[in-house]
């Protein structure tokens, strides 16, 4: 039921013509009518600041200005970032000083000095298209949104086996599974290449500091006060991002984020929402890190079980009837990877696919695990943030352009 | 300072490609006719179908087994009345047992194929809905799909073969749906994901209707949009092959997937029906199995079965009814393979996609012949009543050539011998504790007359055949107590000792009929017989 729930949702996207259609970002008119203040909290990220900057600055929308939040126990991150801001008049630099960092106190702390109408969130690792801001601010213009959501997407999907999965989720989340959650008014936010309008952002108070996933919070209180979001996704114009190096770095990311879930489901601002079924979605939205963990792994189970105890072939094959759109998940995992190789123009080898598939259950594992952390760290009170460390490996090797890939 | 010079537009050329226009839905032509003419269709092909449907065609061989593995089902002892041996999937049963109310509900003292026979009119009447659907969505006018359904009710062959509690019957509805699924307008990937479902519940009704799931896919392929098509297409293999494992995965689950000693297997029963079955011969030689088959077909009707072929072939060159063609090509194909096993339904099968070939056809050559411009002004009108008067003629001549098929059809009882038989048993042999062989039209019937299923009311097949039978019968043929002779029973192939035996030391207590359809119910000799246990 779960697992058929989820399934519908992944392929939201693909459910019709239309729909995919719908998903696109609209062409822009080329005017820019919007200023941005693009907030680019850093924290031990000096290896990959300085091009993530230069990119961002290689925007051909001009109206921004780029704000780096940097701690100040981190000086070598803030070295980087005040050479940098010395370079460009367009970058500034705040320092948070506060005792115990996360990333909802950095950009509280920038918010106060932010002076476009737009506020933009980033992280240290992206790699964010020259054309994007257009497009936001076009989005921005057209429709009365307050929150534009941008795509995202992990790209190194052949560093290790779990980063294959890790890429798909995204792609599958962003290309189709958002939309859905913005067309039903509960979203969930990302937490970067999200816009927010500054007023509104001010009025809500910014950012809890004390949620670990501060952009769900944040999107489900502004849809709880019926603000609008808009998804635009388009290949061309996602922000790249790398996975997790370790296993054990994904493990405590996702840790964090369904420990993050778990409080703003427990912070009940999604009680708010006008009618019924938006609640509904907004409880299920919020609890499905476990139900799907756990879904999958008992019904797994389940079926391994029938079939080393002997049971009579009925019941067996009833165990067998709730992994069928698991199952069926894979299938469309597979013709999922195959499309981010064309759209990102990559080229996915056999042994991506058999990655793909051999890692499935082990995965399905680790997210039961995460899922079991989070709920048994929640239970003992333990909040504090577990940061995932970057590499650049999406950076490196040259990634191709999905110019190059379209030609 | 700001960094345009370090990039600047030319650099990197705007590679967005225009975006294309929003795809639309495909266009409903639904026409205010349809609901109507669908609605007469439906009450006019439950009335072709209604009429003497327990009377006419004579009962089949095969109609019998699967009513009694659908009472297996339905009692709950398994999935056939005897040792199920992966013959076919059971799909196709289960949905019989689970109709089983039914004919319970209106006919209740019938013989249990008439009841059998009243489950089956709902699968006629769904594929006749299913088949006008398709037409209409293959795009062709509510009288081209009309005459589809005419065709599909109307032939004394279908209507015969729809009757009868065939497999394959259930299976064509499954697959109509699957096709109907294929052709959504919305280009709804659930849909698509449905038509593979459908697909593989036409596989597990009848397994040999695979060959025409490629017709599906390519219907798909057709009908989907560009930029979902990847996706659709993996729904739809995705539910095919998903719903279809529940299947192998029974077998393996029972441990019966693999061929081994001294158990049935689902690799083996299907090797068996590829390869070690007995081959029907060619049909193109003259007194083959096949032969005769197809010369049954074409003793029913030609019109369908020649013109339908045709049809086919030439539809294949037609955009519309690619898939449709495809279809009925490949089942024709697979029944005049050499060599192959052809059995007496298999033409079911083809029989819809025949009708939507013709009919599809007929609505190209008046496409074409309104559009073009093929002769003066001035000569048209009389070549288009002369057109008109052609097409009626057709219609007429196909007309008087079914008349008599289906006269008999609605007419003739050519089962008042079982049904008397049957009743003779009931009312004349103590059912308890008493042995009876029977063919397996009658086996329900002493079932239900109150012989112990399997060892008081035999099938003959399995008294020479079925360890777990004859382990009962000691003494052979002299632990039986009665043989019900029928036109089924004769014709059984070699090898059948002990009926053969017992069926000769036996006299007859009651006979019905003449002839080759004579009913014997056959006594076996109480003095020659030992003390049975």
């Amino acid at each position: 039921m779960a697992a058929t729930i989820t399934l519908w949702w992944t392929l939201h996207a693909w459910r019709t013509p239309q729909t995919l259609y719908a998903t696109r970002f609209a062409p822009p008119d080329g005017s820019h009518g919007h200023t941005f203040s693009l907030l680019l909290p850093a924290r031990h990220e000096e290896a990959v600041l300085a091009q993530t900057v230069r990119k961002l600055l290689q925007s051909r929308h001009q109206g921004f200005e780029l704000i780096l939040i940097v701690g100040h126990d981190d000086p070598a991150t803030a070295t980087v970032a005040h050479e940098l801001a010395a370079e460009h008049s367009q970058v500034s630099v705040i320092v948070d000083h506060h005792a115990v960092k996360n990333k909802p106190k950095a950009l509280n702390t920038a918010l106060p000095s932010c002076t476009g109408d737009i506020v933009g969130v980033f992280d240290a690792e992206d790699q964010v298209h020259p054309d994007l801001l257009t497009h936001v601010d076009y989005a921005f213009r057209t429709t009365d949104a307050t929150v534009v959501q941008g795509g995202v997407q992990l790209i190194n999907f052949h560093s290790n086996w779990f980063s294959v999965r890790n890429c798909l989720e995204y792609f599958f989340w962003f290309r189709s599974r958002l939309h859905l959650q913005a067309q039903r008014g509960f979203i969930p936010l990302g937490g970067n290449t999200v816009f927010v309008r500054a007023n509104t952002l001010r009025e809500v108070g910014g950012w809890d500091p004390q949620c670990l996933a501060e952009d769900c919070d944040l999107g489900v209180r502004l849809s709880s006060i019926g603000c609008k979001v808009v998804v635009a996704y388009d290949a061309l114009l996602v922000t790249r991002e790398e996975t997790p190096d370790t296993a054990t770095a994904l493990f405590k990311q996702r840790t964090r984020w369904n420990q993050g879930f778990l409080q703003v489901l427990r912070k009940g601002d999604w009680r708010q929402l006008p009618s019924r079924r938006q609640r509904l979605l907004a409880r299920y939205t919020l609890a499905s890190p476990f139900v799907q963990a756990f879904t999958g792994v008992t019904t797994l189970a389940g079926f391994t079980m029938a079939v080393l105890f002997n049971l009579p072939a009925g019941i067996a094959l009833l165990s067998y009837l709730p992994l069928l759109p698991t199952v069926g998940n894979l299938f469309f995992e597979v013709i999922g990877l195959h499309d981010f190789g064309r759209q990102y123009g990559l080229r996915i080898r056999a042994v991506d696919y058999a990655k793909l598939i051999a890692g499935a259950p082990v995965y399905m594992l680790l997210l039961a695990g995460a899922a079991t952390r989070a709920v048994f760290r929640e239970w003992r009170g333990r909040r504090d943030w577990e940061l995932t460390r970057h590499v650049g490996a999406h950076l490196l090797p040259d990634v191709p352009t999905p110019a190059a890939a379209d030609a | 300072m700001t960094v345009v010079t370090e990039a600047p537009a030319a650099a990197v050329p705007p590679a967005r490609p225009e975006p294309p226009t929003a795809p639309a839905v495909l266009a409903r032509r639904r026409v205010r006719a349809d609901r109507p003419l669908l609605l007469g269709l439906t009450a006019f092909a439950a009335l072709a179908h209604g009429v003497n449907f327990g009377a006419g065609p004579v009962f089949g061989a095969d109609e019998g087994t699967y009513l009694a593995q659908a009472w297996a089902v339905r009692e709950g002892i398994g999935l056939a009345h005897y040792t199920y041996w992966y013959d076919h999937p059971p799909f196709g049963w289960i949905q019989l047992a689970a109709l089983g109310w039914l004919p319970d509900l209106v006919l209740s003292g019938s013989p249990a194929l008439v009841a059998g026979r009243a489950a089956m009119m709902v699968f006629a009447l769904t594929s006749v809905v299913l088949l006008y659907l398709v037409a209409r969505r293959l795009r062709l006018a509510p009288w081209a799909a009309a005459t589809a359904v005419a065709l599909f009710v109307l032939s004394p062959l279908a209507l015969a073969l729809h009757r009868q509690v065939y497999l394959d019957n259930i299976a064509v509805t499954w697959l109509l749906g699957a096709l109907l699924l294929a052709l959504s307008r919305r280009r709804h990937l659930w849909h698509y994901i449905g038509a593979g479902g459908c697909a593989a519940g036409a596989v597990l009704s009848k397994e040999t209707i695979l060959l025409a799931v490629p017709a599906v896919a390519l219907a798909i392929w057709r009908c989907s949009h560009r930029s979902t098509r990847a996706f659709c297409l993996t729904g739809f293999v995705a539910a095919f092959v998903l719903t279809l494992s529940v299947y192998p995965l029974y077998a393996a689950l029972k441990g019966e997937l693999m061929p081994g000693d001294g158990h049935v297997s689902l690799l083996g029963a299907a090797f068996h029906q590829v390869a070690g079955r007995h081959s029907s011969g060619s049909v193109f030689d003259v007194g083959s199995d096949s032969y005769r088959t197809v010369d049954a077909w074409l003793y029913q009707d030609p019109v369908i079965v020649l013109a339908g072929a045709a049809a086919s072939a030439l539809a294949l060159t037609v955009r519309r009814l690619r898939a449709p063609a495809v279809a009925a090509m490949v089942i024709s194909l697979m029944g005049l393979r050499p060599g192959g096993y052809l059995p007496a339904m298999h033409i079911a099968q083809a029989l819809p996609f025949y009708a939507l070939c013709l009919a599809g056809l007929a609505h190209t050559a008046v496409v074409l012949f309104r559009r073009g411009a093929w002769a003066p002004p001035r000569l048209r009108l009389p070549v288009r009543l002369a057109a008109l008067a052609l097409a009626g003629a057709l219609a007429l001549a196909v007309g008087v050539s079914w008349h008599d098929g289906n006269r008999r059809l609605w007419r003739d009882d050519a089962n008042a011998e079982y049904a008397a038989a049957g009743r003779w048993v009931r009312d004349h042999v103590h059912a308890d504790g008493t042995r009876i062989v029977v063919d397996d039209a009658l086996w329900p019937d002493m079932v239900r007359a109150g012989f112990n299923p399997g060892t008081g009311a035999i099938w003959f097949y399995k008294l020479d055949l079925d360890p777990a039978v004859m382990i009962h019968l000691p003494g052979g043929w002299r632990d039986l107590h009665y043989v019900v002779v029928t036109p089924m029973m004769r014709q059984r192939p070699a090898g059948l000792p002990t009926l053969t035996e017992a069926i000769t030391r036996s006299d007859v207590v009651a006979a019905f009929g003449e002839g080759e359809e004579r009913i014997e119910v056959r006594r076996v000799h109480a003095d020659l017989r030992e003390a049975t246990p």
